[in-house]
């Protein structure tokens, strides 16, 4: 069996509303978070998860870290039933959340790893060794001694990231690790979790909207809509389905005669550059630099695919999400 | 044992934490004191007026409002993660990360928060204990010093238990609710007197359901030498082991609401 299983999964919430005008009791609203999900995931991969604002992808990720309890369906990871004695099963994964500290506030960073020592019973030197194995990789050795309140919004997260790998979770979490960091955080980041998957064979399940990290980090991405999974593979594979269209700027030597261009390129001018769209498949490349051949002098021109978040919008809309 | 050392070693990092403001803390201890201080203020007042309550001797009532005072802000101080902060861990979501972790929900949440400002409502209490048992006077001998401990002891996880009423509430509806109040600071306010001086509803309240009368009435009396409804000294031992009782009883309702828990926000 894989690492991971899950099969079947359903979880629904009961929403009470604010009671209408006129009627005596309030509405109860079900709503299904999860409908009937099924993945199973190796030992060692780094898998994405995503779909939009409430999906199910945080319903996923608790209820696979023994948070709450799925009311059908099954699910195991390394053989353990998650919600079931979750003090033993926590011991053996970790959990970031991008929006939720575990570190405490107003302490130094190191005194808050002790403490997590001790809570997870750490032997002392298995300790010591996990810790400066970490603090080299994160590059956090500075910021020990910091209280967590005086660090920035990346080293934060950084010495999150520390807190919940002291343990060697064999499983980890992350629940958008890289929202509000800036480029160079972002890029440390992907560096050090592609460090951590291939040094320690951490599975890794990464909950985002930030396509950037999935495309950089993730073979496998999994997409969750209403509840429901819509998609399972490569991220390429999933994009080639969407991805159409490209766009062409092209500036001329003079006035270029732009009547020789068929209709339907949505062509746009600004200035001296003119903007226009087409899909390949439809209308062959060679024909395309005829055609703009022929309605003048090209001084230059660039092609350019399309942004990857306009893609995964599209393909959203596409699945009625 | 390992509970333990995790719950000191948590306490000595968050008073490190509290001191990182000591302005901040110097004040609002000060802030404590003042208002506590009041308290007694007022109930001195109150006794001047009056030679005695029923039996009890002005020395006896300074005795009992100490008793009072010093325990329920003992655990306001050690067990300020129930007694404060669980409703605002419940609907901020954080109380997920302490599920995250091995270890017990309600151990996690005692070693989340101290409030030390509480020293300043302590130490009133305190000189009040002492002022009582001067002017009772209390003639000390080892048995009445282990019955004091004991009720201390024992009224600590009373109040304990009385606000895990709050937290299981608190659970099942995300918001804070406040009905609890009027068992635990309710029983603060009423209890500060012997219990005989209330009408009978009061007294079943206060010794059946919220059992203050067993934990504290029923040794301090025997302290103060007017043993309470003429029970023997057994009673006084045994009595104040309600606290701890009732305090089992909500640990293990708090234990099934867990279950229920829904985690809020993502």
């Amino acid at each position: 069996m894989s690492y991971i299983h899950v099969q079947g999964l359903n979880k629904r919430f009961i929403v009470r509303r604010k009671r209408e005008k006129g009627s005596l009791l309030r509405e109860k609203q079900v709503i299904p978070a999860l409908r009937d999900v099924s993945f199973d995931i190796e030992e060692g991969e780094l898998v994405g998860y995503i779909g939009p604002n409430g999906a199910g992808k945080s319903t996923t990720v608790k209820i696979l870290s023994g948070i709450l309890t799925p009311d059908s369906g099954e699910a195991a990871v390394g053989g353990r039933v998650p919600w079931k004695d979750r003090k033993e099963y926590v011991k053996h994964i970790g959990v970031v959340f991008g929006q939720r500290m575990q570190l405490w506030w107003d302490v130094p960073v190191q005194d808050s790893y002790d403490l997590l020592r001790d809570i997870y019973r750490i032997p002392e030197d298995a300790y010591r060794q996990r810790l400066n194995e970490l603090t080299e990789a994160l590059d956090l050795g500075p910021l020990l001694r910091t209280p967590l309140r005086l660090l920035s919004l990346g080293q934060r997260m950084r010495a999150e990231l520390c807190g919940s790998l002291l343990h060697r979770p064999r499983l980890l979490f992350l629940d958008e690790p890289t929202i509000g960091l800036d480029a160079v955080s972002k890029l440390a980041l992907r560096d050090f979790l592609r460090w951590e998957n291939r040094e320690n064979r951490t599975t890794i399940l990464l909950t985002t909207h930030d396509m950037e990290d999935i495309a950089a980090l993730c073979p496998r991405v999994m997409v969750l809509g209403h509840g429901q999974k819509l998609y399972d593979g490569g991220l390429s594979a999933l994009l080639s389905r969407f991805d159409r269209t490209r766009t062409v700027t092209v500036r001329y030597d003079g006035e270029p005669d732009l009547s020789v261009l068929p209709a339907g390129l949505g062509i746009s001018r600004e200035g001296e550059l003119v903007r226009l769209s087409y899909e390949p498949e439809t209308l062959p490349t060679p024909d395309l630099l005829g055609l703009l051949q022929k309605a003048g002098a090209i001084r230059e021109m660039t092609v350019q695919p399309q942004n990857i978040d306009r893609l995964i919008a599209d393909m959203y809309r596409e699945m009625d999400l | 044992m390992d509970t333990i050392r995790l719950y000191l070693r948590s306490m000595a990092m968050l008073m490190k934490s509290q001191l990182q403001y000591p302005a901040s803390f110097l004040m609002q201890t000060l802030a404590q004191l003042v208002m506590e201080g009041g308290e007694l203020m007022a109930v001195i007042l109150l006794i001047d007026r009056f030679d005695r309550l029923n039996q009890w001797m002005p020395g006896d009532l300074y005795f009992c409002f100490g008793l009072m005072s010093v325990s329920f802000y003992l655990t306001e101080c050690f067990g300020r993660g129930i007694t404060g902060n669980f409703p605002s861990m419940v609907r901020t979501g954080q109380l997920d990360t302490l599920l995250l972790r091995p270890r017990g929900v309600l151990t996690q949440v005692l070693c989340s928060a101290v409030d030390p400002r509480r020293i300043a409502c302590i130490a009133v209490g305190t000189v009040s204990l002492v002022m009582g048992s001067r002017m009772a006077p209390v003639l000390w001998t080892p048995v009445k010093a282990l019955l004091l401990a004991e009720s201390v002891f024992c009224a600590f996880w009373l109040i304990l238990g009385l606000f895990l009423i709050e937290a299981v509430l608190c659970i099942h509806s995300v918001r804070s609710v406040e009905v609890a109040n009027a068992l635990t600071y309710g029983g603060r306010s009423a209890c500060q007197y012997p219990i005989d001086t209330y009408p009978r509803p009061l007294r079943v309240l206060f010794t059946v359901v919220a059992p203050f009368a067993l934990v504290m009435h029923v040794p301090a009396s025997h302290i103060l030498g007017k043993p309470l409804f003429q029970w023997p000294l057994w009673t006084a031992f045994l009595a104040p082991l309600s606290g701890i009782a009732l305090f089992g009883v909500m640990y293990l309702v708090f234990r099934r609401a867990m279950r229920f828990y829904r985690s809020a926000g993502s």
